[in-house]
């Protein structure tokens, strides 16, 4: 059919122009990242000139401590979602497997943290941190990023438990297996592949996470990189943009790296949030 | 079934009692440690006056009636409902126009790459290559000029145009999963009743219409609502490509809320300003979910 090969070609043509546009930004961070601080001038942004991005790379991690900032970050953005997961399926196990008296109102009382903005812990949890001595420490940041992140862990996990079948558990009770052996040896195995989608969506957005940062936390080696990066730009904005850039470059590549290789794990842990 | 067999069933049902308590209390604490005392807390501190220092005063509604009065108030609302509308119209509807186009197309995975690559990129890294590109004579000002248009905007500060262009800065960013949510939900669409209607001749928009449109509203009704609410939180950008100026011109409530209690040390007021948007932030949740709930009961 003509037409229909037409409207494919059509299409195909819409889609390469509108991704091309898509791709441009991209364009421009590669391009001017790369430049020298000497050669890089804010009148031409559009014709490579030379390619210092390693130096970049290296001057940007000095500037702000990025590189201690990096360790950090990578910390929270493993730590934190690993331990919610498994707290998240714990919980999950005990209202769908144990039939938790009450269940489906501690369900509820769970991922009800996660309705409301975080604008409304933040002052508290600035004030309780600076005085308890949390303010500024890496455990402090642990601490606040697994809470976050523990309602939709939970969400998630019980909703995947409810498609397993009751005498799954019913059986290994029966083989004599202890409540923790059956979680730890039956229920997480199987749900391994919920485990990874909720964990690398929580890794994701912990990595990405500013706001959190920007509060409780002062110094360049415990705040994340993101909020490192924002005060960066704003204070070497001017004379060492591509140096910024080449920041910006090193602090967005992890994600998108991780999200692109990882999109089907992504979509579902997504579909699984809200279905 | 021997009488031990039954008193063993009884012990552990007993047990699991126990053992449910255990597993379940790990997440109850830590959620509401850190969750709900400190809401709690936000909700009391907006009844009074307090900086830190000293104990925290009650003073009423005086919070409140003050944060009405504020003509500031009033601007970031504004700009906040720009930010719901504007993340609606653009990411979404691109985003459904993208999964629409690449539907069953060769070669379709690849072409939505393009767009799915910033969507990992943080808030502030996308604030920085944004704020490159629109900055006085930076990258767009100048292929602009290629064109011979030379009397461009001042992007970032001319209100509304910045919260303008910062939508489209975000849109750049988001509309990448919503066309893969899409193309899940156009993936899960069963081949029967497109087939039929194929068969009677419906293409393009009427097949649009009368068939794709009614089977995506549960998942549409989904990203609807993750839209809103995101955006009624917009922070990231917008602190890191104007930091809310010139002049709070661009600031959201989000924003105020942060400016409030950490830079002016208003702690009642920045916790009414937050409360304020808890509110709004629960009744579009419940609104949506609503929505959800009658979608699927109707289809």
């Amino acid at each position: 059919m003509p037409f229909k090969s037409a409207a494919r070609a059509i299409r195909t043509a819409v889609l390469a122009v509108l991704g091309l546009f898509w791709l441009l930004p991209v364009y421009l961070l590669l391009i001017n990242a790369a430049k020298s601080p000497l050669t890089f001038t804010t009148t031409e942004s559009w014709r490579p000139t030379d390619f210092s991005l390693f130096d970049n790379i290296g001057e940007a991690m000095r500037l702000s401590g990025l590189a201690e900032g990096v360790l950090s970050t990578l910390l929270y953005a493993v730590v934190s979602p690993a331990i919610a997961v498994v707290v998240g399926a714990a919980a999950g196990f005990a209202i769908v497997a144990l039939r938790l008296r009450h269940g489906f109102a501690w369900f509820v009382a769970i991922f009800g943290g996660t309705v409301f903005p975080l604008q409304m812990i933040l002052l508290p949890m600035f004030d309780a941190y600076s005085r308890t001595g949390l303010f500024d420490t890496r455990t402090g940041m642990v601490i606040v990023y697994t809470a976050i992140s523990i309602p939709f862990s939970a969400f998630v996990m019980r909703n995947f438990f409810t498609g397993i079948a009751h005498n799954v558990f019913e059986a290994a009770v029966l083989d004599g297996a202890s409540t923790w052996r059956i979680f730890a040896r039956v229920y997480l195995p199987m749900a391994s592949s919920a485990l990874v989608a909720v964990f690398i969506l929580q890794a994701t957005f912990i990595w990405n996470d500013f706001l959190l940062g920007l509060v409780l936390s002062q110094s360049d080696t415990v705040r994340p990189i993101v909020t490192s990066l924002a005060g960066m730009q704003s204070t070497y904005g001017g004379a060492q943009m591509s140096v910024v850039l080449a920041g910006g470059l090193l602090v967005s590549l992890p994600t998108v790296v991780l999200f692109l290789f990882t999109q089907k794990f992504f979509a579902r842990g997504l579909a699984l949030g809200q279905y | 079934m021997t009488s031990d067999k039954i008193l063993t069933a009884h012990a552990s049902k007993d047990q699991f009692r126990w053992s449910a308590r255990g597993f379940v209390a790990p997440g109850v604490l830590l959620v509401a440690v850190l969750l709900y005392v400190p809401l709690l807390w936000t909700v009391f501190i907006s009844f009074t006056e307090y900086n830190g220092l000293g104990d925290p005063e009650w003073v009423g509604f005086a919070n409140y009636v003050e944060m009405f009065d504020d003509p500031q108030f009033f601007n970031s609302v504004l700009n906040t409902l720009l930010w719901v509308g504007g993340t609606l119209l653009v990411p979404v509807g691109i985003g459904l126009g993208v999964a629409l186009l690449t539907w069953n197309l060769k070669g379709g995975t690849w072409l939505r790459l393009p767009f799915l690559i910033p969507y990992a990129v943080s808030g502030i890294g996308v604030g920085v290559i944004w704020s490159f590109i629109l900055g006085s004579g930076g990258a767009l000002d100048q292929a602009l000029g290629a064109f011979g248009i030379d009397d461009t905007p001042r992007w970032l500060v001319d209100a509304p145009l910045n919260t303008v262009v910062m939508i489209l800065a975000t849109a750049w960013q988001g509309v990448g999963v919503n066309a893969l949510l899409f193309t899940i939900g156009l993936q899960s669409i069963p081949r029967e009743p497109l087939e039929a209607a194929k068969m009677d001749g419906a293409n393009g928009l009427r097949l649009f219409r009368s068939i794709l449109w009614p089977m995506l509203r549960p998942l549409t009704a989904v990203v609807v609502g993750l839209s809103i609410v995101a955006s009624l939180k917009t922070f990231d950008i917008v602190q890191g490509m104007t930091k809310g100026g010139p002049g709070g011109a661009s600031e959201t409530l989000a924003l105020t809320m942060y400016k409030e209690t950490f830079v002016n040390s208003d702690y009642g007021l920045g916790s009414a300003i937050a409360v304020f948007l808890t509110v709004v932030t629960l009744v579009a949740s419940i609104l949506y979910l609503r929505q959800q709930l009658s979608s699927k009961h109707g289809v």
